[in-house]
């Protein structure tokens, strides 16, 4: 016995003692466990998804410059016909919709119209409401969420109490309401969804604030004397930050789902082709029948743009290990 | 425990049994190679600290592994081979297991008398009523008190102790030819861990059933086993009837384990000596004997060579330089002299220690 | 006092303060006057028009303050009667119709939850009995994109589909057909398009949380447990991984019950269903306050009783509860419209 006492350990501190009971339920578990962990990158999809994203925003952005044809005029076409009475060979203008073609890739609605053009034109109204309202929900639920998660005490009750009360009204009937009392502009409308979006993105900012107000580095900065608003700045909102932009992401997605809801319910944007009024317009019984390109390529584009957003939000979620799930409903 | 026995009553035989699984490293040698044989009516114990590779050797030969595995070598339960096949027929008809923490093991959201009861209407084909008496009599069996009340409770109603015995009834109720416990005690309190260990050897002992018993304390083994088998890194380090592990062990990891824990008869305030460093890799495990990183004992031919398989009896063990041996004395006074061993483990003197 | 009584009353407080909001909001932004009398109410130089106007104030206490119109409006509506229409000139009474009305959107939602429900169980323990293999991956891949599609879109597509294309289900919802006292077999066809446009996209949401819970479970050793003692691979994923998954999924489905009373909106409209979600998109074009705000209090109400059940419903369902073994719930913050 004496003999094994002298052996002793170097640096090494060994604690596969103490681990034993944690790790001892099986050697096969870890294996597999290991192979998930492996898998902590961003993936072929997430670049996938930000092409798209890319793509549309640049399409949309810069559609007034780009080749494209005008959203509004009517592309009537002609065709050669004999008069059945007179004999004659005359120019006669063909019926729209026109199917998809060399002429019009994606083909024409009832009207002529360009539904190439017209998506992309929907494209600038339904990203423009969805960017308003995630910067609306982030700017506002940020900041509140941020002060309350970290003065804490009387200011985060009533915040937490005005997050409550926003989220206890029902949010579609809410948003329908104010935009028919007041009007339908962009702007009205991004608000409206946007003050929607600051009680989730304000409580997930404070949760995040008062989680990190509490480690080290924040500490070591209070410590020192930094001023509360250059802690809350140069401290906090870099961590708060991703998670926050996680969900704007999903916020962004709901937004332009909702744009198409309250399309379907005759309050979307006035005076402008958005992408849920051009579904709207193909989704008719006659229409759908005769030409579901009119529906179906605006819904595609729709579609992918946000599956894109949930999809990114879902992958940097996991990237960055963000626990919470976020489910969104329209 | 039986001692009599022939060839033919060996109800488990595994000659160069190996498991390994797929990783993106390349295969994990979990069990590299393990040959033994066990009787009839008999218990063997395997020791080893974890990821050695004994619970893997076990749910191996339970089959409870998943798909992501490769078996190699063979492994006869009743002189069926069982190696690659599915073990689906013999699961709650021949074989069970009893796992480490009851807590875990026991689904929390179904009543304990059902989770007994349950393979007793599966395979023993018995009515729901009959079930439930064999199960109020197995608890008593198992010395669970108020056995009618408790067969309607869920488990997080019971204590470690209780759930345990749950554990053990639900192995007993198919009346098993072979029974895995994986380290049965070790999430328990130190109060109930003899209660329990004592019980399975008894229930054992009244039936004609195999027992294989994991666990990674020498201490439990001593007394309740008939064989001790001492695992590292896959492999079989040293094999010998339980006595004669303690009285002449052989091999210098067996006797590291033996240090490591506590004993009643050492003198108060000895100190206890882990073991330095850690298991090996077993994707790109080393050359030579897997133990030599860790063996003060070890001398350049174990960096080298894996150590031939030395049976004297009944006893069986692999190692260049045995403990309590000419070789093996010499091993250690020339590592000591140096001051490390071959394998660059530093060996402290007694007065750096104090 | 206990903290579910105390959470009950603040549910209370809410409501009320969801009530005064939305009392206020309409009161301030809309003109009740105009909206009763029409372009009368502008008309105060006329006296045969002044003594309308007059006469319509007394009878809509629009003569009181408003904080004085909320507490009248407050007692009646606490006592069941939800005032008088201010269009189809007061006929029927607000709360005539939520009971012809709310009925049908109960219904759609408990066809569009069975729906989702069926289809997510069964999915889930496909994908998760196959985790990280070709048929979950597709199936992953899938329900990522049914939680994409938006109710409109899949009202449309599935409407394309089997109404159009294949003329296999009705598309128009016989809305005359009263509500109580008739069969109810022709109006379930009628309803499996609109359920399964809500019932698709729930299904995909439930299928994402409970295929994870499961793979979680799955890897349990009491699920080693169960396979050692010889129960079929299907009756493991059933009767024992099954059940301890589910916890996660139910205080979803709870919460989007809570949603959907208010978020049927589109599919009614889409449809042509006579609930509640059509109710209050009629009545907030024409400005009829009393049809609005009595239906934003059912939908406020209905989704927090939800909320709180969902609370509640684990502690309810979960023999563990009681104990403190049990890991908490992941944190599911919902977020919709």
């Amino acid at each position: 016995m004496n003999e094994e006492q002298e052996i002793n350990a170097d640096e090494v501190k060994n604690d596969s003692q103490a681990s034993e009971e944690e790790t001892s339920i099986s050697d096969s578990t870890q294996l597999e466990v290991s192979e998930f962990a492996d898998k902590k990158t961003l993936g072929f999809g997430f670049w996938l998804a930000t092409f798209w994203l890319v793509l549309i925003s640049f399409l949309a952005v810069f559609s007034p410059i780009l080749p494209f044809k005008d959203a509004d005029k009517n592309y009537i076409a002609y065709e050669q016909k004999e008069n059945p009475l007179t004999g004659k060979v005359q120019e006669r203008p063909v019926q729209p919709p026109y199917a998809p073609s060399g002429e019009h890739w994606l083909g024409t609605d009832q009207d002529a119209r360009d539904i190439l053009s017209r998506t992309i034109e929907g494209a600038r109204i339904s990203l423009a409401v969805g960017a308003l309202t995630a910067l609306f929900g982030m700017v506002v639920g940020g900041t509140l969420g941020m002060i309350a998660g970290y003065f804490k005490g009387t200011l985060d009750k009533i915040i937490g109490a005005i997050f409550l009360v926003v989220l206890s009204f029902p949010g579609l009937i809410l948003a329908i309401l104010i935009v028919a009392l007041l009007d339908r502009s962009l702007l009205t409308i991004s608000v409206t969804l946007g003050i929607l979006g600051v009680s989730p993105i304000g409580r997930l900012a404070r949760a995040q604030t008062l989680s990190f107000s509490e480690r080290e580095f924040v500490m070591a900065a209070e410590t020192l004397g930094a001023k509360k608003s250059r802690i809350l700045i140069k401290e906090l909102l870099p961590n708060v930050l991703i998670p926050m932009s996680t969900l704007a992401m999903l916020v962004i997605a709901v937004a332009i789902v909702s744009e198409g809801t309250l399309a379907f319910l005759g309050l979307s944007v006035q005076n402008s082709a958005t992408w849920g009024k051009l579904i709207l317009t193909g989704s008719g019984l006659s229409t759908l029948e005769s030409s579901p390109w009119v529906a179906f390529v605006p819904m595609g584009f729709l579609f992918l743009t946000v599956a894109s957003f949930n999809y990114l939000s879902d992958r940097i979620r996991d990237y960055f290990d963000v626990r919470d799930i976020f489910v969104t409903r329209d | 425990m039986l001692h009599e026995t022939s060839e033919a009553d060996n109800i488990l035989e595994l000659s160069d049994y190996r498991v390994g699984f797929r990783t993106e490293r390349g295969l994990a040698k979990a069990v590299d190679g393990v040959s033994l044989s066990l009787q009839r009516g008999s218990t063997l114990a395997i020791v080893g600290e974890s990821g050695s590779g004994k619970t893997v050797l076990n749910r191996g030969i339970m089959g409870l592994l998943g798909a992501n595995i490769i078996e190699g070598g063979s492994a006869k339960f009743q002189g069926e081979e069982l190696a690659n096949t599915s073990r689906q027929k013999f699961w709650g008809t021949k074989m069970a297991m009893i796992f480490q923490d009851p807590m875990t093991s026991l689904n929390p959201v179904m009543k304990v008398g059902k989770q007994v009861s349950e393979p007793l209407r599966l395979h023993q084909g018995m009515s729901k009523k009959e079930a439930r008496d064999r199960t109020v009599e197995l608890f008593t069996l198992v010395g669970i008190p108020e056995p009618m009340k408790r067969f309607s409770e869920y488990p997080h109603q019971l204590s470690g102790g209780m759930r345990q015995r749950v554990m053990i009834s639900i192995a007993l109720a198919i009346e098993p030819d072979i029974l895995i416990a994986d380290e049965p005690t070790t999430s328990l309190d130190v109060t109930v861990q003899k209660y329990i260990l004592d019980l399975l050897v008894d229930v054992q002992s009244k039936s004609n059933m195999s027992m294989i018993i994991i666990t990674h304390d020498l201490g439990v083994a001593r007394g309740r086993s008939d064989e001790i088998m001492v695992m590292y890194g896959g492999r079989i380090m040293e094999k010998a009837p339980s006595e004669s592990v303690f009285v002449e062990m052989k091999h210098p990891y067996t006797e590291a384990l033996l240090s490591s824990i506590p004993r009643l008869s050492d003198p108060k305030h000895t100190r206890l000596t882990p073991i330095e460093g850690f298991p090996p890799d077993i994707v790109d495990g080393p050359q030579g004997c897997k133990f030599a990183a860790r063996c003060k004992y070890a001398q350049d031919i174990c960096l080298t060579s894996t150590p031939e398989e030395t049976i004297i009896d009944t006893h069986t063990y692999f190692c260049h330089f045995p403990v309590g041996t000419d070789a093996g004395a010499e091993a250690f006074k020339s590592n000591k002299d140096r001051g490390f061993t071959a394998a660059g483990l530093r060996i402290k003197s007694k007065r750096e220690v104090v | 006092m206990p903290k579910p009584i105390r959470r009950l009353i603040g549910l209370l407080g809410l409501l009320t303060i969801v009530s005064m909001v939305t009392f206020g909001a309409m009161n301030f932004l809309g003109d009740p006057l105009f909206n009763i009398l029409g372009p009368v109410a502008a008309d105060v130089d006329n006296p045969e028009s002044l003594k309308v106007i007059e006469e319509a104030k007394a009878q809509y206490h629009l003569d009181k303050s408003l904080p004085e119109r909320w507490a009248r409006w407050a007692w009646d509506f606490v006592r069941g009667d939800f005032g008088v229409q201010f269009s189809s000139s007061g006929q029927p009474p607000v709360s005539d119709l939520i009971k012809e009305r709310l009925p049908r959107t109960l219904e759609l939602m408990a066809v569009a939850q069975i729906i989702a429900v069926s289809i997510a169980i069964p999915w889930s323990v496909l994908a998760a009995s196959r985790a990280n293999r070709r048929t979950d991956k597709i199936s992953t891949i899938t329900a990522f994109a049914f939680v994409s599609i938006p109710s409109f879109a899949m009202a449309v597509i599935l409407f394309y589909f089997f109404s159009v294309q294949w003329d296999l289900l009705p598309d128009t919802y016989t809305a005359t057909d009263p509500f109580w006292g008739i069969s109810h077999d022709h109006r379930l066809i009628q309803l499996i398009l609109p359920g399964f446009t809500l019932g698709l996209g729930s299904a995909a949401a439930y299928q994402r949380l409970l295929r994870t819970d499961l793979i979680t479970t799955l890897q349990q050793d009491f699920i080693l447990m169960a396979k050692s003692k010889g129960v079929s691979k299907r009756r493991v994923l059933y009767s024992h991984a099954l059940r301890p998954s589910l916890f996660s999924m139910i205080t979803l489905l709870a919460i989007n019950i809570g949603f959907m009373i208010g978020g049927s909106l589109v599919v009614e409209q889409f449809f042509r269903i006579p609930g509640i979600g059509s109710a209050v998109v009629e009545a907030t074009l024409r400005e009829d306050f009393p049809v609005v705000l009595a239906i934003v209090m059912i939908v406020s109400a209905g989704f927090m009783v939800f909320n709180y059940i969902a609370d509640y419903l684990y502690t309810l369902i979960d023999p563990r509860v009681r104990h403190e073994d049990t890991s908490k719930p992941r944190k599911i913050t919902s977020m919709g419209m």
